[in-house]
């Protein structure tokens, strides 16, 4: 759950068609707006402590629900601005560790339309994301984020087959900065660190997305994967911290309706592989409406 | 594209940092050397000459010049950067590195055991350290007990030191040729034994018997420890042997005294069921019960039958702190009212001072914590190393000894915690009955210490004693009157450190 930083827009922010998100292939069209309210729900009963499949009877069932307002822009209809703002809520259903919530980390994506050839496209995406309040990061797994600023930068192949059938391939690096912790010490691989500062390692997705889209309706399936470029390992039986190298690979389906300018979608998706890491089922329901500016 | 490019120019600006600034600690020049040092007297040596060193060749020897000559021809010449690089981190304080390397070995090792698949707890095993679950759990009682023999150890150890250096007054090798040139400030002691070894040796014996599966590491450490002040120019090489011989022969009575001081019973958890009849007959309605799934036997239970080090066991009783209020009482109300205000609208500021002072699982613990800040005022205050470990033994025993003090008064009481009255927790719940806080002790105890040694920031080390008792209350862990209580006890075990610091013959 600690990830939840970076995995807020793949898990919660699905907006397609005119409403658009940062890792698709779909542009709203000039001056040209897209708001969106998206419930999260994700959780997990089971986790890898660094690769050890394991229950935690102290922690029982780890939910992070969220409330995510976002809105979508067209600047022209090949450059689209984005941004975020979720509000996260966590909780354990046993032991007693005390959830936690607040403002998480918004974040603003610039997404541009860079080539385009028989049914082919290429994007690129730069998006940055900072905490906007002052959440404790390093309370894992209870933590409703990782504290850390981050800047995205994503490239994006989509290709229109037919019988409006898409298929999208993305790949993204993240660049994430040190965190400020309450503390004033911290091991990381075996070191003892005398600081408050804790450097949150950079990190890798990628995604593969095949989906059907005509006009009101998607529907989509796709995986990632996500994965720390360095890190160290939960220790036996620790919690977990910001330093952790987590991966984890993730399977969906994604569907949206949008008759007009008031739309729904949904989203289901389930953790199957990972390290240091949550194995967690999310869903998602999002309110869409389109506004013209 | 005039879009693109100023949100371009913003992300720029706003570009993520991965710099950390970790603590730097440099080599200084001590304030004072201390002539009489070897005449101060030590925790567990009966006398500066328990553990006898051969006396050392005269500068004029045939073999000593052939050191001095190696030192010249062959050492200096031939430095490595990775050398140099020892040498700097060496040089900012034997026993500050050594403590450093104790409290990283703390964090490292303090874990709490996973229960197993048929939900019992393994006991860990001395025998077989790095079996999961490794030994030792470096729980805070642990953690103090193991660094105050590791302060003690450096302080016996380097008094004996003094008192060989300043009997055989031995010059170091820049002070015999001027052609050599020292990389690292001097303390302007004599080199014989070499004081940075005798640490190093006392510190490695000690430190390999509480951390045992860390035989390499160590080692380690201490090769490089030793060869640094060859490398600095300090020393040669049978100043460092005389310093290891001596460093060894002082551990190993420290060693003789921990081997028996009755920790290894500190786990016998065939006495709990008194102790819950105890706590029932004074009253508690709801003894202490570990809140884990599975439930988890109690940590250290017979911890308060250790040995404690400025006090006896007589006086140990007599100081143990009276009745807290029992469940039923008004004050209780009201004090779990204040815990129950505060699982509701804790504040950012609250959650923050829980979590400064938490020092939880994969931390050095409140007492590692606090042997940082004796540290650093050591630092501060340009001690020589054999002022530091004067100073860390006081504040290290004053906290073995809060320990050893607030485990007997835990159990003594057996009373509940917080949250078998339906209380959260924003940093982790201790698996041990809720009075005293051990926080509040441990820092109590350290901060009366520092205060001695440090008058004039008294102020501030009791302020960070009365925030890490505070933190036990905003972390919603204990009740106040755990805190107010273990404070005062803290106050007064610091003072028997104090008053045997007083009595010692440095001041």
């Amino acid at each position: 759950m600690k990830y939840l930083a970076s995995l807020l827009l793949a898990f919660f922010c699905i907006v397609s068609v005119r409403a658009q998100m940062p890792h698709d292939g779909i542009y709203m069209n000039k001056k040209l707006a897209c708001g969106a309210l998206i419930y999260g729900n994700s959780s997990w009963t089971n986790y890898w402590e660094n690769q050890l499949f394991r229950e935690n009877q102290n922690i029982g069932r780890l939910t992070t629900e969220s409330m995510t307002a976002m809105l979508a822009y067209g600047i022209t209809k090949k450059i689209n601005v984005i941004a975020v703002v979720p509000y996260v809520r966590t909780n354990a259903s046993q032991g007693n560790l005390m959830g936690q919530k607040g403002f998480q980390d918004a974040s603003l994506w610039l997404k541009a339309k860079a080539y385009s050839t028989h049914g082919l496209t290429l994007h690129g995406v730069l998006g940055f994301s900072t905490p906007i309040s002052n959440y404790v990061p390093d309370f894992m797994p209870m933590s409703i984020g990782m504290g850390a600023r981050s800047l995205i930068t994503r490239g994006i192949i989509t290709y229109d087959l037919p019988k409006h059938i898409y298929v999208n391939g993305s790949i993204a690096y993240q660049m994430r900065s040190h965190v400020n912790v309450d503390r004033d010490a911290y091991l990381n691989g075996g070191k003892l660190y005398q600081t408050n500062q804790v450097p949150v390692p950079d990190a890798f997705d990628a995604a593969l997305r095949i989906g059907y889209l005509k006009k009101d309706n998607q529907l989509e399936l796709f995986a990632e994967t996500f994965s720390c470029t360095k890190g160290d390992d939960i220790r036996r039986n620790d919690m977990p911290f910001l330093t952790n190298d987590m991966s984890m690979t993730t399977v969906g389906v994604y569907g949206k309706y949008q008759p007009k300018h008031l739309g729904v979608n949904a989203k289901v998706s389930y953790v199957v592989a990972g390290q240091n890491a949550g194995q967690s089922l999310g869903v998602s329901l999002g309110l869409l409406y389109i506004i013209n500016l | 594209m005039k879009y693109l490019y100023s949100i371009l120019a913003f992300f720029t600006l706003l570009s993520c940092s991965k710099e950390v600034d970790d603590t730097l600690y440099k080599a200084y020049t001590p304030s004072k050397v201390d002539v009489n040092g070897g005449t101060w007297k030590p925790f567990i040596l009966a006398s500066p000459s328990d553990v006898a060193i051969s006396v050392p060749k005269l500068a004029t020897d045939a073999d000593y010049l052939k050191e001095i000559d190696s030192l010249k021809t062959i050492v200096i010449p031939g430095l490595t950067a990775a050398q140099k690089k020892a040498v700097e981190y060496w040089g900012a304080g034997a026993v500050l590195r050594w403590n450093e390397i104790g409290r990283e070995l703390a964090a490292r090792y303090n874990v709490p055991p996973a229960s197993n698949a048929a939900g019992v707890y393994p006991v860990p095993n001395a025998a077989d350290p790095l079996a999961d679950p490794k030994f030792p759990f470096a729980n805070p009682p642990y953690t103090a007990r193991a660094l105050a023999y590791l302060s003690i150890a450096q302080y016996d150890a380097l008094v004996a030191a003094w008192k060989y250096k300043y009997q055989y007054n031995r010059k170091a090798p820049y002070e015999i040729d001027a052609t050599i040139k020292p990389l690292l400030p001097t303390a302007g002691v004599p080199a014989y034994p070499s004081e940075e070894a005798v640490v190093a040796q006392a510190s490695y014996v000690i430190l390999l018997a509480m951390f045992p599966g860390e035989g390499p590491f160590l080692k380690e450490k201490l090769a490089e420890a030793k060869n640094s002040v060859i490398w600095a120019a300090k020393n040669v090489s049978s100043d460092v042997d005389a310093g290891t011989t001596l460093g060894a022969g002082v551990a190993a009575k420290i060693m003789a005294r921990a081997k028996t001081d009755g920790m290894s019973a500190a786990n016998n958890q065939a006495i709990v069921p008194d102790m819950i009849a105890r706590s029932t007959s004074l009253g508690f309605v709801n003894p202490w019960k570990s809140q884990e799934s599975p439930a988890r036997p109690p940590m250290l239970p017979n911890y308060g039958t250790v040995s404690t080090i400025n006090f006896d066991r007589k006086t140990l009783e007599s100081i143990r702190p009276v009745m807290p209020y029992l469940e039923n009482s008004a004050e209780f109300k009201k004090e779990l009212a204040e815990l129950q205000d505060i699982n509701q609208n804790q504040t950012r500021e609250q959650a923050a001072i829980a979590n400064y002072w938490a020092d939880g699982p994969g931390s050095y613990t409140p007492p590692g914590h606090w042997h940082r800040y004796a540290c650093d005022a050591g630092v501060a205050a340009k001690y020589s190393e054999l002022r530091m470990a004067r100073m860390l033994a006081y504040v290290g025993s004053a906290l073995m000894d809060a320990g050893i003090a607030c485990w007997e008064t835990k159990y003594y009481y057996y009373s509940p915690r917080p949250q078998q009255f339906g209380l959260k927790t924003s940093v982790g719940l201790p698996n041990f009955p809720s009075y005293t806080s051990g926080h509040s002790t441990f820092s109590y105890a350290a901060a009366t210490v520092l205060s001695s040694f440090f008058p004039e920031n008294s102020a501030k080390y009791y302020g960070y004693a009365q925030e890490a008792s505070d933190s036990r209350v905003y972390g919603l862990i204990h009740f106040r009157v755990d805190c107010v209580m273990g404070g005062k006890h803290g106050r007064i075990i610091g003072d028997f450190a104090v008053k045997r610091a007083n009595a010692d013959g440095a001041q």
